[in-house]
């Protein structure tokens, strides 16, 4: 079974750019554009791990972390949480209601799929079978 | 307990903190262009966050031309240029890559004792306009060489 991988971010960007990471690999994505609708997608989506902005209009990152946590059905998922915030304060405010690991935007591909690989099972996709050989043609019956 | 920041070190950090936005998120290539004056934009889309605390309030606008500003959309996207067809998705990285200059400036302030907030991103599009600061704030441009094109990151700060 796919693992299921929920990102939530208002910029249709970052969620397009965590999307295309993840295309390799047998992953199945889902998208919430705030942290309301992110509460809403993990309850119904039970993902196997949520990466989730900080700064976001109508409900941010922090409280919507918060509000996870507080959730005995939804508490035992993993967060990444991504940030374009690095400063001392910030981290130790994420670190201290309970995500798995956080990333400071700008950041590669490359480092989003190592951090989450450590925390969910990526497979990589089978690559598609190589398309049947085309049948000769056969050559018309001489006259 | 506030250090002393001045102006200085904030073009200082904005100029390695946009090189390395550029070449993280996009693998573009983009260096300071010192004296250099401001490049005369036909059509221009230009991305603003503001932040603000008690010891320390500005904006910061990243101002591109419409041509570098859907270049810029299809490397953050890793689409051909050609498949950038909609304002929506150009404004989207604009505000997006504001975002992150200036999520790095707070946090550089925050960790130098002026702990501020930022706001969501903001797109001005237009031919012909102008961004005048407050009284009392202090305005810097930095201008930037990227590719053939070349792009204004604009401060506004002022510091108590």
């Amino acid at each position: 079974m796919a693992t299921k991988i929920l990102s939530v971010d208002d910029s249709r960007t970052i969620r397009l750019i965590v999307g295309k990471a993840f295309r390799p690999y047998d992953v199945q994505m889902c998208e919430a554009a705030n942290g309301e609708e992110g509460l809403a997608a993990a309850a119904r989506e039970k993902p196997d791990l949520i990466i989730l902005d900080v700064t976001m209009p109508v409900m941010d990152g922090v409280t919507m972390l918060t509000k996870l946590k507080e959730d005995a059905a939804l508490k035992a998922i993993p967060v990444i949480m991504l940030t374009a915030e690095s400063g001392r304060d910030n981290v130790l405010q994420i670190a201290k209601i309970g995500v798995r690991d956080y990333l400071v935007k700008p950041f590669k591909e490359d480092q989003l799929i190592e951090k989450a690989g450590r925390i969910v099972s990526l497979q990589k996709k089978a690559a598609a079978p190589a398309a049947p050989a085309a049948p000769a043609p056969v050559a018309p019956a001489a006259a | 307990m506030n250090q002393t920041v001045q102006i200085t070190d904030v073009k200082e950090f904005m100029t390695r903190h946009l090189v390395d936005v550029f070449d993280t998120m996009l693998s573009m290539k983009a260096s300071l262009a010192p004296n250099a004056e401001l490049p005369q934009f036909g059509e221009r889309v230009s991305g603003s966050v503001g932040f603000a605390g008690e010891t320390v309030t500005g904006a910061v606008y990243l101002h591109l031309s419409a041509p570098l500003a859907s270049h810029v959309a299809a490397a953050m996207l890793g689409l051909p240029p050609e498949e950038i067809t909609g304002e929506h998705e150009v404004n989207d990285v604009v505000g997006e890559a504001t975002n992150m200059l200036t999520g790095g400036l707070k946090s550089w302030l925050c960790d130098s004792g002026f702990d501020c907030a930022v706001s969501t991103p903001a797109i001005i599009r237009g031919t012909s306009f102008s961004i005048e600061p407050l009284p009392d704030v202090e305005r810097e441009w930095l201008v930037f060489d990227c590719g053939e094109d070349r792009l204004v990151v604009e401060i506004h700060i002022k510091l108590n």
